[in-house]
Order: structure tokens, then C-alpha cells, then sequence
């Protein structure tokens, strides 16, 4: 892009860049860079062996190793159910599409509480489908089944928005190319489609592990909030803080915190990467 | 053969894009599906190789029938005009994909994209991606890859659409090699007649989901038979004419018909004759005996053409000699044809047309066009069309171009069931404007107008469309009534011979009676010429296998004789002759012509002197 540009306008571009940027940190630092900064203060004042026994609490272990199992089944779930609807939605021309094609995208605009409450109604033991359940002995909410159908609900569009324009940009043409030489629909999907798909599949999963870890809204509806059973990291985070316990808390935020660093960092690598290839 | 299709047929959204296709390719032949966009050259394609489904007809590959077995059963290669490369595949992956599949080993799927690789000219650039690939070196592989698991039918649908001129030409070069080669049967689509040219053995021109014809390319350019393979490839004019005691007859030109053409006496016909045919000769009236001349005309225009020059030429206005092709300008009624000369011959203004060459078309099916407003005239003109077996299109004026598409379904849902077959056309503008606009571009045999209701409501559309029509139109009355009995009133002045001709050849179409009426006025025995007239005109009518009468009614006016005849009730039409441009009132009245359209309560038909 702009190795395009005319010369002078880069220039330009360089001089004057250094108000509007110095601005734009100003602002960045009260609202973004002070509070994630705080997180790790806090959480180290105490010292590193403090640090550690927070972490090393047995509800604070089952929290994250929680968090994290929720989070990879979620992810992996997702990426199969989110490609298939990309699939499905992109790929066919059918009555409601359109309609379609809204409601797999509303959970991003309901709030996690509403979602929360939502899954209850149905699920829970008084209801529509949980009444009718319950009396056979399964009953999803308030169990680890519960928080992951709520995170499975609330990623579900982070997978179809970045599969979705991908296939979207593939000409029909590119499987009917494998169909004329002979592939079948499955080894098409597997064998060109699928490695086409790459970029938005790794994307979507980072995105969707990432939201998983840091759910609250749904999760604290459904789950119950029971210690050891279906406490997730947040979770315990804020339960911790109600209790007090600001250093425990601290100290499950920084390892949080320090999960997502992670991930973004990995996945403005790999988008740094396909960019530079493509 | 190779590639064998019958009555192929493909339906979309009701329509037939694909219509009865029947071809027969033989083994390593390039075959050359040549159209424009939209015709269903594509779908063919698509067809054959699986990729649509076929909604009738068979496709028989190499003696196996393929129609109803999926792409992957039927080992075609094809080439898409987006290459369709795999982008996270290299070339040599690419390529080798085909074999892969099939379980060829490794080591013998890297030699065979090696020297496939070689083949088109890519050696060595195995290991690029196709973004590291111009759009050529990126069809090239393609290409290498539709061709790697060696198919035994190849299929490209317009692979080098995408490209500039230059790498065009270049890989139609390499294309042409590599097929015959491998001598692998090969069809390609595409819109470019030149590409045609060039790389077929044979072309077959679809239009509208047609195979019209197929030839080499030389027989398709100086022998077509239809109007659209003739003004689809190559330059020329198309004039329009009658065919007259077996001859096909333009103006002053007659010209033989050939025999392998049968015509319709009293039908349309059509000659093609291109630039290089015809001869401008400087010194008019000395033409050579037996030389069909088409008349003396004058350069409008001498455009410089390297080492010929293209000379433009107007013939004045002749009767019963239209061109169709190219579509003159509105308002342009004479004949404009070009002629190709050396650029260093000096021409006068006035020259002699003459002809060297021409080709006679296929007798075309007649046309017929509704321009009715009234719902009753529609489902006549569809009626009238069915029984002489012509085209109808209806013609729809939208106020403006907003209203097209809702002027497009009104028509639809007031035809019914009478809509299929029938081509609507919708202009959008001032009715008047667009109705003479339609009825000089296209040519029509036939008009059809609404002739009853409120007067003021046809006027001054229909009024104008009279004066200067050369088209003959049918004012429709009376709705259902089959046109069984035509009442021919050759009374007024000197009728001329078209009123006799064009009726005559409509009553053969509709297998109805004549009756050729003269009104003797004022009760007096009509002269001599009359009855020779008369007689000439019952002579033409049995010409035309018609069952034809004649009668001398006296009458104080000729009005009152065609109304009194008319009153009678025995006849379903009244045709009438009227000359061209004549003004609407005679002496502050309506011409007769008028007048029998305002007073008769049958269906009128006006033929136009010149027509």
C-alpha cells in the first residue's frame, strides 16, 4: 500500500505524524495500558513466592485448568460447527438464507447475562426442555456440560466471521477445477478447500479460545458458581475479590492476563505471516 | 466420435438456455463453440463435463453415456476462464493433483508435471504458487493440469477472456500445438470470432441457447444460412426482400434462390452480401449486362484503412428493398452499404452499386409484433402469430426506465398462458418515439395495433406509425374472430401490387378466402385495366395456392362501396393499400385509407405501397 504512495506524501506523513500519535497514547494509557500494567503490580507485590502460592491453591489450579479444557473444547467444537455453517451459508442459495445468516451472528449482539438466563429457561430444572429432562437424570446447568454449551453459544460467530468471507472469495470454479479432475466432495473439502481455509480457521479458533477464557456473563448464570465443580478462572477471580482475597484474585488475573497476551501475540504473527505470503 | 450430444437441453428460471443442442465431435478435433455472452455456449461446456445437470438430451463420451454420471466419473479436462489454480498448492502440486488421486507414485508424478511443465513452456517454475504467476503462465498451468491424467476430451471455457491481446494470441499459439500433439478432442467456448478462426477446425455459433450452425470457418463466413451467423461473424449488409415467382426479389435486383434454400413464395427473404462484393462502378448506366445492380448511389464517406479504404455509400429509397443490417439510423430510409477498395482508387460522388457475390439466407420465420395496449389485442396477435406460424414479440412502453421491469410482469400476467414463446420487449419513453424506434430497427412482417376503443387514445401513435411505417399493420377488432375470409379492396386509385401480394401471402398462411374488390364509382362499368388487374390479381392469388374470388361493386363513393361490402359480415379482415408518406387528409378529409379504419367494424389491415 504504501509503497504506492508518491514520495512527498509520505514524507508529510512522517512529519506531522508525531501529535496525532502522542494524543493517541495519551489517551491509550488511563483507559488500556495503566490498568493491564496494574494487574501484574498487584499481583507481584507480595513477591514471587506469594505469587506462587496464590497460583498453586487448589481451587485456583482447578479454575484455570477449568477455564482452559472449556476453552479448547470450545474451540474445537466451534471451528467444526463454524466452518460448516460458513460452508453451508456461503455455498448454497435458499429460502431464508438471510434470516439464517442473522441469527448465527446474534450472539455477538446479545449481552452474555441475557444468554446466561436464556440457557436456564430452556435447560434448567424448571425449564421448557429441562423439565423434561431432568426426571431421566440429566440436567446440564450448573454442571461443566452447562458452561460449555453457554461458551459454545456465545463464540459460535467468531468462526463463520473469519471462515466465512474466505469462502466466500473462492470462485465456484475452484472445486468444480478438483470435481473435473476427479476428487470426490469430501477430498475436495479436505484437500482444497480446507488448506484454503487455513488463515481463517487458525484466526477463528485463537479468537474463540480467547473469548472462552475470558467469559463471565454466561458462565456465572449457568455454572452455579461452584467451587472445584464449575468455576472457571474469571470466575473464581471475582469471587476471590468478593471475598476479600484481592491478592488471590491478583494473582489468577495476571496468569489470565498473560494467556491472552499470548495468544494475540501469536495471532498477529500468523496474520503478519499469511499477509507477507499472499 | 468422440463427443456425442443429442438434444441436450437446460432449463433455468423457465427458460430454455440450453435448447435441443445436438453436435457430434470427432476424435482430436478442436471444436469451437463461438457466441456472445449469455448465449449458452457456456452451460453446453458445463454440460458435458458434469458440472450442470442436464434437463433432457444425452451426452455420449467416447461411446459411453455420461449424461447422468457426476464431473468425477466422466474424465474430462477443463479449463476455467479464472484459472481456478490451488493457491496453496505449488505449479508441480497442481499439476500432479489429478495423478495423485488416481495413486500414481511420486517418482512418476514428478516426471510427468516435468515435462508437462516443459510442454507449456514453464520449465523449472514448479515450485512457485500461483500468486507468484502472471495470469498467462497461470492458465498455462491449468492447462497442464486438466491435461495431466491424460483425459481423452478436453473442455475450455473461454481460457484466454481474462488475458491481454498480446498473451492471447500467444497462448492460442501454444493451445493449438499442445492439442495437436496429444491429440486430444477438444471443445472450446468463446466469444471471440477471430480465436474461431484461428484455432478451429470447426465453429458452431449458439444463439440463445441454439446451436444454429456449424462448419469450418470459411464455409460458416460465405455460406450462412441464418440471419445471426451471418451478421455474427464478418462485415456485410443484410437487405430484406420478397420472394416473387420463385426469385428472391430486392427492389429493382432480382437474384436467384438457391436450391438447397427453399422459399415461401410471397415470404420474406433475406441476401447477405459482404464489403468485398460489391463493386462501385464510376460511370452509372453503363453497368455490364447480367451484373445485378443494386442501384446508383452517392459517398457519403471514405474512411483511410492502411492499404484499402472503406467507402460508405447511400442508395436512395426503393420500393420493396429494406436493409436489416446493420440497422440504419432513425430516420434513415435509404440503403447504406460499404464497400472495401484500394486506398489509392479515386472514387466519384456518384457510383453504381453493383454485386459480384451475395449469399441468399435461409427463409427467416416471420415476425410479428404486438403493439396492443388493450388486452384483446395481445391474445389476437398471439392467436394471429400461432396460425401463420410466426415470432411474436410484444412491445411494452414503460413512462420511464424505472417502470420497465414492472411493465415487463403487467404484459406477462395479461398474456397468460399465451405469454410462452413470445418475446417481450419493454422500451421506456415516449410511446410514439419508441413504437417507430422498434418498428424501423427490427424488422417485423407484421404489426399489430389495437383497433377498437376510444380513437383518441391510438392517436397520434398509430396515426404517425401509418404515415411512415413501410411495415404492413393489422388494426385488430372484434378480438377472437379466426380470420378465415380476406376482403381485399384494390378500389382505391392505383393500389399498386402489394396489397394483392402480402394479403395473398397472409390468406396462404391462415388458409383463408380473398375476395379482390374494385368499386366502381359512380355506377360506371370500370375501364379495360381494371379487369386486367383484376384478373392479374386472382392470377397471383392461385400463384400462392389461395383461394381467390373477384368482384365489381358500384358504389357512389369508395367508402360506401368497402363498407357495403364490409357490412355483409361474409369477411374477417379488410386489407387495404395505402401509399407511402401520402398526408392524412385529402381536400380537409381523412384519405379512404382512414376512413375504413374509423368506420369498418372488422379488423382492417393497412400494406404500405412501398412495403
Amino acid at each position: 500500500m504504501s509503497a504506492a504512495l508518491p514520495v512527498e506524501t509520505r514524507r508529510r506523513r512522517e512529519r506531522t505524524a508525531f501529535a496525532p500519535v502522542s494524543i493517541l497514547v495519551l489517551i491509550l494509557l488511563p483507559l488500556l495500558l495503566m490498568p493491564l500494567g496494574a494487574v501484574f503490580v498487584f499481583a507481584l507485590r507480595g513477591g514471587l513466592p506469594a505469587f506462587w502460592r496464590a497460583v498453586r491453591a487448589p481451587e485456583a489450579q482447578f479454575a484455570l485448568r477449568f477455564s482452559l479444557l472449556i476453552a479448547f473444547l470450545t474451540a474445537g467444537i466451534n471451528a467444526v460447527l463454524g466452518t460448516f455453517a460458513a460452508y453451508v451459508l456461503s455455498k448454497y442459495r435458499f429460502r431464508g438464507e438471510r434470516t439464517l445468516g442473522i441469527v448465527v451472528n446474534l450472539p455477538v449482539a446479545i449481552p452474555t447475562v441475557v444468554v446466561g438466563t436464556s440457557l436456564l429457561l430452556l435447560w434448567g430444572p424448571i425449564g421448557l426442555l429441562g423439565k423434561l429432562i431432568t426426571p431421566l437424570g440429566i440436567q446440564p446447568m450448573f454442571r461443566p456440560a452447562g458452561v460449555l454449551l453457554a461458551h459454545l453459544f456465545v463464540t459460535f460467530p467468531y468462526m463463520l466471521g473469519t471462515v466465512k468471507p474466505l469462502l466466500d472469495e473462492l470462485e465456484t470454479t475452484y472445486e468444480e477445477a478438483a470435481y473435473t479432475i476427479g476428487a470426490g466432495r469430501w477430498t475436495t473439502f479436505r484437500l482444497v478447500l480446507l488448506p484454503a481455509l487455513r488463515g481463517g480457521l487458525v484466526t477463528g479458533a485463537l479468537l474463540t479460545f480467547a473469548h472462552s477464557l475470558g467469559e463471565f456473563g454466561a458462565t456465572v448464570m449457568v455454572s452455579g458458581n461452584l467451587r472445584l465443580r464449575t468455576q472457571t478462572a474469571p470466575l473464581y477471580i471475582f469471587a476471590q475479590f468478593e471475598a476479600g482475597d484481592i491478592a488471590q484474585a491478583n494473582a489468577i488475573a495476571a496468569v489470565l492476563a498473560a494467556l491472552s497476551f499470548l495468544i494475540f501475540f501469536f495471532l498477529f504473527r500468523y496474520t503478519a505471516r499469511t499477509k507477507k505470503a499472499a | 466420435m468422440s463427443i456425442v450430444l443429442e438434444e441436450l437441453t437446460k432449463v433455468y428460471a423457465g427458460r430454455r438456455v440450453v435448447d435441443r443442442v445436438s453436435l457430434e465431435v470427432g476424435e482430436g478435433e478442436l471444436f469451437v463453440l463461438l457466441g456472445s455472452s449469455g448465449s449458452g455456449k457456456s452451460t453446453v461446456l458445463r454440460l458435458i463435463a458434469g458440472l450442470s445437470r442436464a434437463d433432457g438430451g444425452t451426452v455420449t463420451l467416447f461411446g459411453r453415456d455420461v449424461t447422468n454420471l457426476p464431473p468425477q466419473a466422466r474424465g474430462v479436462g477443463f479449463v476455467f476462464q479464472n484459472y481456478s489454480i490451488f493457491r496453496h498448492m505449488t505449479v508441480a502440486r497442481n499439476i500432479e493433483f489429478g495423478l495423485r488421486l488416481r495413486g500414481v507414485s511420486r517418482s512418476e508424478r514428478r516426471k510427468k508435471s516435468g515435462e508437462l511443465l516443459e510442454l507449456i513452456g514453464l520449465g523449472g517454475l514448479g515450485g512457485r504458487y500461483a500468486s507468484q504467476l502472471s495470469g498467462g503462465q497461470q492458465q498455462r498451468v491449468a492447462l497442464a493440469r486438466a491435461l495431466a491424467y491424460e483425459p481423452r476430451v478436453l473442455l475450455l471455457d473461454e481460457p484466454f477472456g481474462a488475458l491481454d491481446a498480446k498473451i492471447r494470441l500467444q497462448l492460442r499459439r501454444t493451445l493449438r500445438e499442445i492439442q495437436q500433439a496429444l491429440h486430444v478432442t477438444t471443445i472450446l467456448v468463446t466469444h471471440d470470432q477471430d480465436e474461431a478462426f484461428e484455432l478451429a477446425d470447426r465453429i458452431g455459433v449458439v444463439d440463445r441457447g441454439r446451436l444454429l450452425e456449424v462448419g469450418t470457418g470459411e464455409e460458416l463466413y460465405s455460406r450462412p444460412q441464418s440471419f445471426f451467423v451471418a451478421t455474427f461473424l464478418g462485415a456485410g449488409v443484410v437487405l430484406h426482400g420478397r420472394c416473387e415467382e420463385g426469385q428472391a426479389r430486392f427492389g429493382r435486383v432480382t437474384l436467384p434462390i438457391p436450391a438447397d434454400l427453399p422459399h415461401e413464395e410471397g415470404g420474406p427473404v433475406r441476401v447477405l452480401i459482404r464489403p468485398e462484393q460489391l463493386v462501385l462502378d464510376p460511370s452509372p448506366g453503363t453497368e455490364p449486362e447480367g451484373t445485378p445492380t443494386l442501384g446508383t448511389g452517392t459517398v457519403i464517406e471514405e474512411i483511410f484503412a492502411g492499404s484499402s479504404k472503406r467507402v460508405r455509400v447511400r442508395i436512395p429509397e426503393q420500393a420493396g428493398l429494406r436493409q436489416i443490417f446493420p440497422v440504419a439510423p432513425f430516420g434513415e430510409t435509404g440503403i447504406l452499404v460499404d464497400a472495401v477498395l484500394g486506398a489509392d482508387r479515386a472514387i466519384p460522388d456518384e457510383v453504381s452499386v453493383l454485386l459480384k457475390g451475395w449469399r441468399v439466407l435461409a427463409q427467416p420465420e416471420p415476425r410479428v409484433l404486438s403493439l396492443g395496449e388493450a388486452p384483446e389485442t395481445a391474445i389476437a396477435a398471439a392467436k394471429l402469430a400461432r396460425s401463420i406460424k410466426a415470432v411474436l414479440t410484444v412491445l411494452g412502453i414503460a413512462k420511464d426506465s424505472d417502470r420497465v421491469e414492472r411493465t415487463r410482469s403487467e404484459i406477462r400476467s395479461r398474456l397468460g398462458e399465451d405469454a410462452s414463446g413470445v418475446e417481450l420487449r419493454v422500451r421506456a419513453g415516449d410511446r410514439t418515439e419508441q413504437v417507430l424506434s422498434e418498428v424501423s430497427e427490427s424488422f417485423y412482417d407484421l404489426v399489430v395495433a389495437d383497433g377498437g376503443g376510444d380513437e383518441r387514445r391510438r392517436a397520434p401513435g398509430e396515426r404517425a406509425l401509418l404515415q411512415r411505417s413501410k411495415t404492413p399493420i393489422l388494426f385488430a377488432r372484434g378480438g377472437e374472430r379466426p380470420l378465415r375470409s380476406l376482403l381485399i379492396c384494390t378500389a382505391v386509385g392505383e393500389p399498386g401490387r402489394n396489397d394483392v401480394r402480402f394479403g395473398g401471402w397472409l390468406a396462404a398462411r391462415l388458409r383463408a378466402r380473398v375476395l379482390l374488390l374494385h368499386v366502381a364509382v359512380g355506377g360506371q362499368e370500370p375501364a379495360a385495366w381494371v379487369h386486367a388487374h383484376l384478373d392479374r390479381g386472382v392470377r397471383t392469388l392461385q400463384a400462392l395456392g389461395v383461394d381467390g374470388a373477384r368482384k365489381v361493386l358500384p358504389a357512389r363513393t369508395p367508402l360506401e362501396g368497402i363498407l357495403a361490402e364490409t357490412r355483409s359480415g361474409a369477411h374477417d379482415l379488410v386489407v387495404i393499400g395505402r401509399h407511402a408518406g401520402r398526408a392524412r387528409s385529402v381536400r380537409g378529409r381523412d384519405d379512404v385509407t382512414f376512413q375504413v379504419l374509423r368506420s369498418a367494424d372488422r379488423s382492417v389491415l393497412v400494406v404500405p405501397a412501398d412495403a
